[in-house]
């Protein structure tokens, strides 16, 4: 392997039986290297995802409860569980309140990550890294901690929130319940999820945005464009990838968005008022074992989550070809 | 801008990533052993308690003795919460791999697990060994199938009135005989700063009392079939009498069983406290009471030592006498899929010893077995406990829900909570209870619903 081929290398071919043929072979040979090393992700791809969704599939088609899972032998009913379930008010209730509580969530997430991301690239360093830090440590929280303490934070007799608002002069929020009407119960679970996913996007976007040159921001200046239009026509066009992908990425996040919910029903909610997609599959799954019918609503919400994302994956698959 | 896209995508790789291996990473492992045959080999096995109810000293006895009578082999005990006991259940007991030998599971819940076959069959020889006939005969029904045994009664506890005895006499007010005096006093004593009786609106554990003392019913079988009877006019008279008291309860119609003796307790800086009455168990006791420090110098409540200011009642009947309240408390049984059968039975002898119902006993828990309930209502001294007697004589009278196979079901959808919540918010009890019944009724009978 050495030797590199020379022109007389190559004159010499039919007497060297070695080289020549070699050189032909490789050259046929399909190059495995890749799909070898695609092998360990599509294995846990196909593992952690392809079996319970194909368990999904085949449990929605059957009627699955208590009995099953104990070992019954369980009957095939085709689509009856889907029909059972999507003659249901109840879910086409909580299919418009998810959708509604994801949209807002996300665009709030990306606006004030954006806000925080712009703010981090104007101010002095070290007042940077504070900031960073202390968004850090917003990511870091564990998800019942931060819960409990926002739990802590809004109860309605101990709270320092109503306790705040008191003190300042709106006696109507003594003992006040945030959580007891679905409303201001979302307004407190999107200052929490808001709160939990904002780290995330500002540190992603500060990233993007460290990418923009200098040079043309440089350029801009001179040809005399000001701070707003530099925003809109130059950083936010070139950071537009990365918003796109936080965006995406927000809006399944909070689609599927669970734990915070339940943590706050826990502490006394009108809980069929406020349950969302995840919460409602629980409750049917696990809360009354019927686990057919909550697998039909899973396969429903896989599918409404491709179809929520699908035009953006397209746009970035399309922006990744150019 | 090559560059920004290249991190964009970067991004979405790393996410996609970490969502697959969070959904990878809960994965268990398993204890090891799995061989039993005949003899019990050595082996540890687990046992699953429920709340915080037992207490150190009888967890102590259980994992000691049990170390003493099966050497070689090891108890385990696990604590679970009461609020998601059933999932845990659910998804651990069908898995031989991992499933706890020995579960502690809610009186209410038993039959559903029963009914599923979740639980390895008592042979008739190994109940009498364990208590036979004086075992408490509703619990042991309701962990029954065909007069097969799968579930025995663990403890039992029960519901009373515990009140400040300062407030109540300050009011002029004395210990109510009838259900309807009993409203009316709490009533006389709310303000806006204190509630007369702290529940939360959700709380129908405390509330189906109020339906009980009226005669009424949640449901009844008929046939094979279990009816959802809220709309019986003994149930709608109940419910209607508890939506009169919820107005001496300050807390929201969203509030869950919460910590009501926070409630009783003086607020910090000696304030006065948030309710004058309130309902829960009896152990309940142990965090009422002044501050004082324990052995170990721990601040802790001192069990309502000043009875001039604490004290409790038994919630009056319709027509005087102890209203049936619902009764607390939980069953005991092996898994089905258990690998090591022989070890977790020889727990439930150690369990059902007499050694363990006269700790149990002491400990404030009522015992299954009824030989030892009179050791509940003296103290370590011989003189009467006025705990243990409100204790016994409110579960005497006590009533359970309906041993139907669908319960867990109800319990785990929160339907209860929300019928609850929907009478304190002052709806019409006529009507949501006609409401309930179709929502409950196919829920009963093991129907999704």
């Amino acid at each position: 392997m050495t030797s590199t081929p020379t022109p007389s290398a190559a004159a010499a071919a039919p007497t060297t039986s070695s080289g020549a043929p070699r050189v032909a072979i490789r050259r046929r040979r399909r190059p495995t290297t890749p799909y070898l090393l695609l092998l360990p992700a599509v294995a846990i791809l196909l593992v952690g995802l392809g079996y319970p969704v194909y368990w999904q599939v085949v449990t929605s088609l059957q009627q699955f409860g208590l009995m099953q899972q104990f070992g019954a032998p369980p009957t095939f009913v085709g689509l009856d569980n889907y029909v059972r379930i999507f003659t249901d008010d109840r879910l086409w209730a909580v299919v418009a309140r998810s959708i509604a509580f994801c949209l807002v969530n996300a665009f709030l997430t990306v606006a004030i990550g954006l806000g925080l991301a712009l703010l981090m690239r104007a101010v002095h360093s070290g007042v940077r890294i504070v900031l960073q830090v202390v968004l850090l440590l917003a990511w870091a929280t564990p998800l019942v901690a931060a819960v409990t303490v926002f739990r802590w934070l809004f109860d309605y007799r101990t709270g320092v929130v109503n306790w705040l608002l008191v003190e300042l002069g709106f006696e109507g929020y003594a003992g006040y319940a945030w959580l007891a009407q679905p409303l201001t119960f979302f307004g407190v679970a999107t200052i929490v999820i808001v709160w939990m996913s904002v780290p995330f996007v500002a540190m992603s976007i500060y990233a993007g945005l460290t990418q923009v040159s200098e040079e043309v921001l440089e350029a801009a200046r001179l040809d005399g464009a000001g701070p707003t239009q530099i925003l809109w026509r130059i950083l936010l066009p070139l950071v537009r990838p990365v918003l796109a992908i936080v965006l995406l990425l927000q809006i399944i996040w909070d689609l599927r968005v669970f734990a915070q919910i339940r943590l706050l029903q826990d502490a006394g909610a009108p809980v069929a008022e406020t349950n969302l997609l995840g919460n409602f599959i629980y409750e049917l799954g696990i809360g009354s074992q019927d686990f057919s019918g909550a697998a039909a609503v899973s396969i429903f919400v896989l599918l409404l989550t491709v179809l929520l994302s699908a035009p953006y994956v397209r746009s970035l698959m399309k922006e990744d070809a150019v | 801008m090559k560059r920004t896209r290249t991190l964009a995508t970067g991004l979405a790789a790393s996410m996609t990533l970490a969502l697959a291996l969070t959904a990878c990473g809960t994965a268990d492992d398993d204890g090891g052993s799995t061989t039993a045959d005949g003899t019990p080999e050595p082996a540890d096995i687990t046992l699953w308690l429920a709340g915080a109810d037992t207490n150190d000293d009888l967890r102590a006895y259980l994992v000691d003795t049990f170390a003493e009578e099966n050497p070689g082999s090891t108890l385990t005990i696990e604590e679970q919460d009461w609020a998601d006991l059933v999932t845990k259940l659910t998804t651990a007991l069908p898995d031989a791999a991992n499933t706890p030998d020995v579960v502690e599971i809610g009186n209410t819940q038993s039959s559903t697990f029963t009914t599923a076959g979740a639980f390895r069959e008592i042979s008739p020889e190994l109940y009498e060994e364990l208590g036979g006939d004086k075992l408490l005969a509703s619990f042991v029904e309701a962990g029954s199938v065909d007069g097969t045994h799968y579930a025995l009664p663990y403890y039992y506890g029960s519901r009373y009135m515990f009140f400040r005895k300062d407030i109540w006499t300050k009011a002029g007010l004395e210990v109510p005989t009838t259900l309807g005096e009993f409203g009316d006093s709490v009533k006389e004593l709310t303000t806006k700063k204190q509630s007369g009786f702290a529940m939360g609106g959700q709380d129908w554990r405390n509330g189906i009392s109020w339906v009980f003392a009226n005669g009424g019913e949640l449901a009844v079988k008929d046939g094979d079939q279990w009816t959802s009877t809220l709309s019986d006019p003994n149930t709608v008279k109940g419910l209607e009498q508890w939506q009169d008291v919820f107005g001496a309860s300050n807390l929201p119609a969203t509030a869950k069983d919460v910590a009501y003796w926070d409630f009783l307790n003086d607020g910090t800086d000696g304030e006065a406290p948030d309710a004058a009455t309130m309902m829960a168990p009896g152990w309940a006791r142990w965090s009422i009471g002044d501050l004082t420090k324990n052995d170990k110098g721990e601040e802790v409540r001192d069990g309502m030592a000043d009875d001039s200011t604490f004290d409790i009642f038994a919630l009056p009947g319709v027509d005087g006498g102890v209203a049936p309240v619902f009764a607390g408390g939980s069953n005991m049984a092996v898994s089905a899929q258990s690998q090591h059968p022989e070890l977790a039975e020889n727990l439930m002898r150690i369990i059902y010893s007499d050694e363990y119902q006269t700790l149990l006993a002491q400990a404030g828990l009522g015992p299954a077995n009824a030989d030892f309930d009179k050791l509940m209502t003296v103290d370590a001294d011989g003189n009467p406990n006025k705990f243990g007697e409100v204790t016994v004589a409110t579960a005497q009278a006590s009533k359970l829900t309906p041993p139907a196979p669908g319960w867990a079901a109800v319990e785990g959808a929160l339907v209860l909570e929300e019928l609850f919540q929907k009478i304190a918010e002052g709806g019409d009890v006529t009507a949501l209870a006609a409401e309930y019944d179709e929502k409950i009724t196919p829920m009963l009978n093991g129907q999704a619903g």
